[in-house]
């Protein structure tokens, strides 16, 4: 029940970059509604803003306690497309990728509506 | 969104349950209720963020914003009287701390709520206009908390009462301040001004207006000033401790107003410690304080400034004008210096070399110092006292030359510049003529000075002075050389002097002895062989001799003056001689006789002649012998000639008399000069322009201008215009 695909590869391209503070260090995993695990970099996650109130926030929630957060409205197909927009993203920003983001339509409604959700 | 979304299997049976359940609203809301009260509880450990974010943003998705947002303020309300109540009850001094502790958890839980409410702030907060969750938060606590009738007044009171106990050298926890004030920054800028800086100027106006009443009573002003700079530097590390920075300049405008302002002029002129002790006493650091603190009120400077120059030409008054202090113009001169050094360093040292103090210094020393008309003739005897010691003491080429600054200082305030200019050429030809400047350098270099400062017509005749001794050299060398041969008698030393020059008097000429007449028979054929035309005239009250003269078996060589060399050569021929026949054997001019008498005879020690009777003074029938019993133990001894003194009053009338003569061709040429220009112009402007020409000599005196105008109008130069008899007007 292991993340595949995208992630591997993306997260060793992501291991070249410098990491910035201890909040964006480690790895998060999340949980598809099928109960699919992905695990990818924290600084990855944190591209949601959603995510990142999600780790960030005082108190100790018990998703900061655990590293992992549950999706319980978004499907694996979704969540993967997800992670792999969050890498995506990154480095967009870092000006490394310029082509743009490929999505399947069939999936963009889905994806707007997870999107929204996350605040991504 | 919404239909479209229905249309998507996967959230469909989700959406759908939803959608159908009519208590949806109820049990969202229970559950954050009861999540915000975990929160509140510190026990969200337990809580999934993902499912209070999704409760929460399927709330907002469903319209049901506007219900959400209320029943949070609500619940916050709750929560926060409760807490309320909380620090209500705290006792004495844990009050702050346990508001400190509560609004510490409530501003964490705070930031939980908002990060679970992000949705509404993001969609539902922006389009309905709300206050965003925290920033309500915030209100709420300060309107429910900090603002709550049985704290608000508290916590003002907590907070005044430890700064006060602090003012009084207590220690506080300085940390629970700060958080405190920090509070109250972060519930907005207004909140802090109004709930804490207010009241806390206040408080402040009022503790400094009584400490500084009591401060005034029992401290002398140095002390007043130390006491408030050190609150000063108190209040400021306050601030930079546990206030906001904006705080500071109006704390401080409190304590300047309160300690510095009200009390200004009774603390400048507090007897016995105020400005004016200062100032004597040369405290330099109480002055330096005073400074420092008085820049900060709004006219402190400008007072320090009048009082010190009153009280610089008050002291000065008295120094130019003490009769006692007159007697000795070195030490005049000496004194003025001394005061001038003194309050140079006052103003270096503590005013920070203010240029508006230097100013102010210099405008008081300007007016005291004319305030005495012998001052000119003071500073030029003191230079005189300086060029001739030079030597003798042990000072140098450098002090010299720093005396000469000092005194050209002085010079500078002078009015009367002219004045001073008649006395120095009258000293340094005395100098010259005597062979007593102590160095060729110093004296020109004081000539330099004078140069730079008024100008080259000003010394013009002061180098001539200096040129006539080089060529007299000349013409005595070559005089000499003719002479070769026959030099058995007496040697004679000329110096040729230019008149106008030179501040001859008209002298009646002595009767030379005959040795000395027929040498200077010579010099003079030799002189006038050379110089066609010109006229040759001895001013034997000027020139000095050294003559060889024996007492018993000792030998002596005496230094004394031409009159005296007169008086003396007659005792070569015979022991005793009255006054009258010395009178009418040398014709030497009555006053002159009885000084040079007075030093051959009268002096302890250098008594060459004995007069009978014994007395101080020399009257008509006394009688001179050869006092053969003279003894010294030097060689040579040199028989005080006349040094140059200050004036005798008819002297020093006749001074001021050629002064005034002096003064009415420049008025005049300044006239004409201003009038060639101008061709018209009235009275007033002339006189006005007159002034402004020769005030780097002189201050001419508007009576004396008119009495010039009126004579250049006698002599053609100028008319009084037909029509506007004000009007003057320039005839070519």
């Amino acid at each position: 029940m292991v993340g595949k695909g995208g992630e591997a590869a993306a997260s060793a391209q992501h291991k070249e970059e410098h990491e910035e503070d201890g909040d964006m260090v480690g790895v998060v995993k999340l949980i598809s509604a099928e109960g699919f695990e992905f695990v990818i970099d924290k600084k990855a996650a944190m591209v949601s803003n959603t995510l990142r109130n999600m780790l960030t926030s005082p108190g100790g929630f018990a998703e900061t306690r655990e590293g992992e957060v549950r999706f319980p409205e978004i499907s694996t197909a979704i969540l993967e497309k997800i992670c792999q927009y969050f890498y995506w993203s990154l480095h967009y920003a870092s000006g490394k990728e310029t082509a743009e983001f490929p999505i399947e339509p069939e999936i963009t409604l889905e994806l707007m509506m997870a999107a929204n959700y996350l605040d991504t | 969104m919404n239909p479209q979304r229905k249309r998507i299997p996967k959230i469909e049976p989700f959406k759908h349950r939803v959608e159908v359940d009519p208590k949806f609203f109820d049990k969202s809301w229970k559950k954050l209720d009861d999540a915000i009260r975990e929160i509140y509880n510190h026990n969200a450990s337990g809580l999934s963020f993902e499912e209070l974010y999704r409760t929460a943003y399927n709330m907002v998705l469903h319209k049901h914003g506007g219900r959400l947002y209320d029943k949070l303020a609500e619940n916050l309300k709750g929560h926060l009287r409760e807490m309320g109540k909380l620090v209500e009850a705290a006792q004495g001094g844990l009050f702050l701390e346990e508001l400190q502790r509560r609004w510490a958890d409530h501003i964490k839980a705070l930031q939980m709520i908002r990060d679970i409410l992000m949705y509404m702030d993001r969609t539902f907060i922006p389009s309905s206009k709300k206050t965003p969750v925290f920033e309500h938060g915030l209100e709420l606590w300060r309107d429910i908390v900090v603002r709550s009738p049985k704290i608000h007044g508290r916590l003002v009171d907590t907070l005044l009462e430890l700064i006060h106990r602090e003012r009084m050298g207590e220690m506080i926890n300085r940390g629970l301040m700060r958080n405190t004030t920090k509070m109250l920054m972060e519930l907005g800028s207004s909140v802090y001004q109004d709930d804490f800086e207010r009241p806390f100027l206040e408080v402040s106006a009022s503790f400094y207006s009584g400490e500084s009443q009591q401060c005034i009573e029992r401290c002398d002003c140095g002390e007043y000033l130390k006491n408030a700079e050190k609150r000063l530097a108190e209040e400021s590390e306050r601030v930079s401790l546990y206030m906001d920075a904006k705080t500071a300049d109006k704390i401080a405008n409190v304590v300047d107003k309160e300690m510095l302002s009200n009390h200004m002029q009774r603390l400048f002129l507090m007897e016995n410690s105020g400005l004016v002790n200062m100032l004597i006493n040369d405290k330099h650091e109480d002055l330096t304080r005073m400074y420092d603190l008085f820049k900060r009120v709004p006219d402190g400077h400008s007072t320090i400034r009048s009082l010190m120059a009153s009280h610089v030409k008050e002291t000065g008054k008295i120094l130019v004008t003490d009769p006692e202090r007159l007697r000795d113009p070195v030490d005049f001169v000496q004194r003025l210096l001394n005061e001038k050094d003194k309050y140079d360093e006052i103003v270096s040292v503590s005013f920070s070399n203010d240029k508006t103090f230097q100013n102010a210094l210099n405008a008081s020393f300007e007016h005291f110092i004319n305030l005495n008309n012998r001052s000119p003739e003071f500073i030029s005897l003191y230079v005189d006292d300086k060029l001739r010691k030079g030597v003798k003491g042990a000072a140098n080429e450098e002090d010299i030359e720093t005396v000469l600054d000092k005194v050209m200082m002085l010079f500078r305030y002078l009015q009367e510049k002219d004045v001073f200019e008649k006395y120095y050429k009258q000293h340094l030809a005395k100098r010259l003529l005597s062979g007593k400047t102590s160095s060729d350098e110093a004296e020109r270099n004081m000539l330099v000075k004078l140069k730079t400062e008024c100008g080259y017509q000003f010394t013009s005749k002061l180098e001539s002075m200096f040129t006539d001794l080089k060529t007299s050299q000349d013409t005595m060398q070559s005089f000499y050389a003719n002479l070769a041969g026959d030099s058995d008698g007496p040697t004679i030393s000329v110096q040729i002097l230019t008149t106008g020059s030179w501040p001859t008097q008209p002298c009646a000429t002595c009767n030379l002895p005959p040795e000395i007449l027929g040498v200077s028979e010579q010099f003079r054929a030799h002189y006038l062989g050379t110089h066609n035309g010109r006229r040759l005239t001895w001013q034997t009250n000027m020139g000095n001799a050294d003559i060889k003269a024996a007492f018993g078996d000792r030998k002596h060589e005496l230094n004394v003056s031409t009159y005296q060399m007169c008086v003396l050569m007659l005792f070569n021929s015979t022991d005793t001689l009255t006054y009258k026949e010395i009178e009418q054997n040398t014709a030497i001019p009555p006053v002159d006789l009885k000084r040079c008498l007075q030093s051959l005879a009268c002096v302890k020690g250098k008594n060459v002649l004995r007069k009978e009777p014994m007395s101080k003074d020399i009257s008509d029938s006394d009688a001179f012998h050869f006092n053969d019993k003279f003894s010294s133990k030097l060689v040579k001894v040199k028989i005080g000639t006349v040094v140059a003194q200050k004036e005798s009053e008819p002297e020093k009338q006749e001074t001021r008399h050629r002064v005034e003569e002096d003064r009415k061709p420049q008025i005049e040429a300044a006239i004409v000069r201003i009038m060639k220009s101008r061709r018209v112009l009235d009275h007033n402007s002339i006189v006005t322009e007159v002034t402004k020409q020769l005030q780097a000599r002189f201050l001419p005196n508007p009576v004396v201008i008119k009495k010039r105008i009126e004579s250049l109008i006698e002599r053609e130069f100028l008319e009084r215009d037909k029509v506007d008899r004000k009007l003057y007007r320039y005839l070519a």
